[in-house]
């Protein structure tokens, strides 16, 4: 899943590149969402518990789609315009990491198994929470509901964050949302977490800008790359004894994966078997995505009514009364006037950094914003008996 | 080196209460020209636009343009420390890490400096063009706030409709709606007169929560003046006699599509 630590690589390095805001701050901005990670997502949130978790008449789960339905509900009220994008086949890069993921669902599965019969509840749950995986059926079943529901999906070819990042990159959507930090190293501009927690957490979303990280760890894009090669990403291994720390320092100091790996100890760090780092550059370079210029503008239509409730009452079994108050919802965001953006009436004429290169002054001196606290010091108060003559 | 002596602190403090509810922290970029401020609430719906001129000083020094990043809530908390008719000298060294505030009582027998630690802060500069309006109205600042003040009860929303009979603000919420009304005013004193320009008439919706929030300017100026153009900001400005202006940009709701 991701890159291995980014997180904590830019939250030690670079702490001010992450910034945090309220979902209600991003009202008309087009977010691109990588649905298999909310999908994942919501199965694992509302499933905690199968035995008693959302089921059909039929006795399948139901979670995703409550997620999907609810959580898009939040994100349109907010005057956010999702764009849902799917995941094609998988990178063959990537068997792999699929065939360890699914070894290790087997194995869980087991333990279940085993922790039913003699563990405790909590055992239990720590283990169903690992056999849960995506199907097909549940993919297509949200994709159905999304349509109804009158928000646009974009079918990747292979990755959903590689075309979420594409979507990015040509301006088409502002940002991608997702759980995964690949997003930034196939270059979206602006990666959005925490888009589906729960409000009842209180967690801000978290926006990471891909061109204050690589200003802020002072890297180019392909060392950035290369830097999450290192880390430990979804399609080769990683080398053995090297965390996050280590990994920066290497970049930093070597520039590129050929320098690392020829000064590296091999007797301490062996390079393990499988590394085709070159590929894997490759791939996060020039992902196998369809053309921003191939997809059509993005259209939000008026909710299907007669469609959502066949679907999601009558074959779902989802409460009508939920359900019809969730299309008033979708109906009602649809038809009131969008605030605008001012940022999107005005032209930047200078982007900071340049003016403080102009001044050739140190920002480092300077108090990081965000710090907590006013940093007020009153130096000194003066009385005077007499007035002084000054001018 | 930067110093500038301002009579009226009470001036600063006026301009820092109506801003420092929208934005917590802001760039004051000064320059040879003057001292200006621009700034976006949270979540980017108004620009804030401050320009305060140099001759508008007592006296004013800036031989290198700085920026000096500043926490707007302490900074509104230190000059309430400043006694209304105090005089305030602003003072930062090149390359400094802080700024020091010193308020001088008019009979000149108490001083007080503060010095408020500088602030990075990422902030993009956008240009703003002086552009032609289709209506300008300019009507006095406490019945703005008067009319933001009494359509609140009713709704969020209000839709400003303009022509050349005079300027209707209209609301309407789930208890009922609301309009008020103003027309052109003939006689009086012009400061207090109510002028509407207007070339075609223009209709723009707009939160008003905003607007209700510029008028926390009111007590710099006894006008106000709003520029409107289809589909672009709104403009509302604040006249500081004889040292600049403080404006605010509202982008409006539009119909989707």
């Amino acid at each position: 899943m991701g890159i291995k630590k980014l997180t904590e690589v830019i939250e030690d390095h670079t702490a001010t590149s992450i910034k945090t805001n309220l979902l209600k701050n991003y009202f008309g901005r087009i977010i691109a969402i990588d649905a298999s990670s909310s999908l994942y997502q919501f199965l694992i949130a509302m499933n905690s518990d199968v035995s008693s978790g959302l089921l059909n008449p039929l006795g399948e789960t139901t979670s995703h789609l409550q997620g999907m339905f609810y959580r898009t509900i939040k994100l349109i009220s907010k005057g956010i315009k999702p764009v849902f994008v799917f995941d094609g086949s998988a990178p063959v890069l990537k068997s792999g990491e699929l065939a360890k993921r699914k070894a290790r669902r087997k194995e869980a599965n087991e333990a279940l198994k085993e922790a039913e019969e003699i563990g405790t509840n909590e055992e239990v749950a720590k283990f169903q929470k690992r056999v849960i995986s995506v199907t097909k059926k549940q993919n297509e079943e949200c994709i159905k509901l999304l349509k109804l529901m009158g928000v646009p999906i974009v079918q990747a070819p292979c990755e959903a964050e590689a075309q979420c990042a594409e979507l990015v990159k040509s301006g088409k959507v502002w940002a991608t949302g997702s759980e995964d930090m690949d997003s930034l190293t196939l270059g979206s501009n602006v990666l959005l977490r925490r888009l589906f927690h729960s409000e009842s957490k209180k967690l801000p979303i978290l926006e990471f800008n891909l061109q204050d990280v690589l200003e802020g760890l002072q890297l180019t894009m392909p060392q950035f790359i290369d830097l999450c090669i290192l880390l430990g990403c979804d399609y080769c291994e990683s080398i053995k004894g090297i965390g996050p720390k280590r990994a920066f320092e290497l970049i930093t100091k070597h520039k590129t994966l050929e320098e690392i790996i020829k000064h590296l100890d091999k007797s301490k760090y062996p390079i393990p078997e499988f590394f085709p780092y070159e590929e894997v550059r490759e791939l996060f370079m020039k992902p196998n995505v369809t053309p921003a210029t191939e997809i059509e503008d993005f259209k939000w239509t008026d909710p299907d009514i007669e469609g959502l409730n066949q679907f999601l009452v009558k074959e779902m079994g989802f409460s009508d009364s939920r359900v019809a108050l969730g299309i008033e919802k979708l109906k009602k965001y649809k038809n009131t006037a969008v605030q605008t953006r001012i940022d999107s009436f005005f032209t930047v004429i200078k982007r900071p950094l340049e003016e403080d290169k102009d001044n050739g002054k140190s920002a480092k001196k300077k108090v990081k914003t965000g710090s907590k606290g006013s940093t007020l010091k009153p130096t000194k108060v003066t009385l005077k008996k007499k007035p002084a003559a000054r001018k | 080196m930067f110093e500038a002596r301002l009579l009226k602190a009470n001036l600063l403090k006026k301009i820092l209460e109506s801003i420092s509810t929208l934005v917590e922290t802001a760039n004051f970029d000064c320059s040879p020209s003057g001292i200006s401020l621009q700034a976006m609430d949270a979540s980017h719906v108004t620009l804030i636009n401050l320009i305060l001129r140099n001759d508008g000083f007592e006296s004013y020094n800036c031989d290198r343009s700085l920026s000096l990043g500043l926490s707007l809530v302490s900074l509104a908390k230190i000059l309430k420390c400043a006694g209304n008719d105090d005089v305030l000298t602003l003072k930062a060294r090149d390359e400094a890490d802080t700024v020091t505030f010193v308020f001088e009582s008019p009979k000149n027998d108490r001083i007080s400096d503060f010095e408020i630690k500088l602030l990075e802060i990422k902030n993009e500069q956008y240009g703003i063009r002086d552009s032609d309006h289709t209506a300008v109205i300019k009507m006095p600042s406490a019945e703005l706030q008067r009319i933001c003040r009494d359509l609140s009860i009713i709704g969020e929303i209000v839709t400003i409709s303009a022509d050349k009979q005079g300027v209707k603000f209209s609301v309407s919420g789930d208890s009922g709606s609301g309009n008020i009304t103003v027309r052109p005013t003939s006689d009086g004193d012009a400061e207090l007169a109510t002028s509407v320009d207007v070339k075609e008439p223009i209709v723009l919706n707009f939160a008003l929560k905003f607007l209700t929030h510029f008028t926390k300017a009111t007590p710099l100026s006894p006008s106000v003046k709003i520029s409107m153009s289809d589909g672009v900001p709104v403009v509302v400005e604040y006249k500081i006699e004889d040292l600049g202006y403080l404006s605010f940009f509202l982008a409006p709701k539009l119909s989707d599509e």
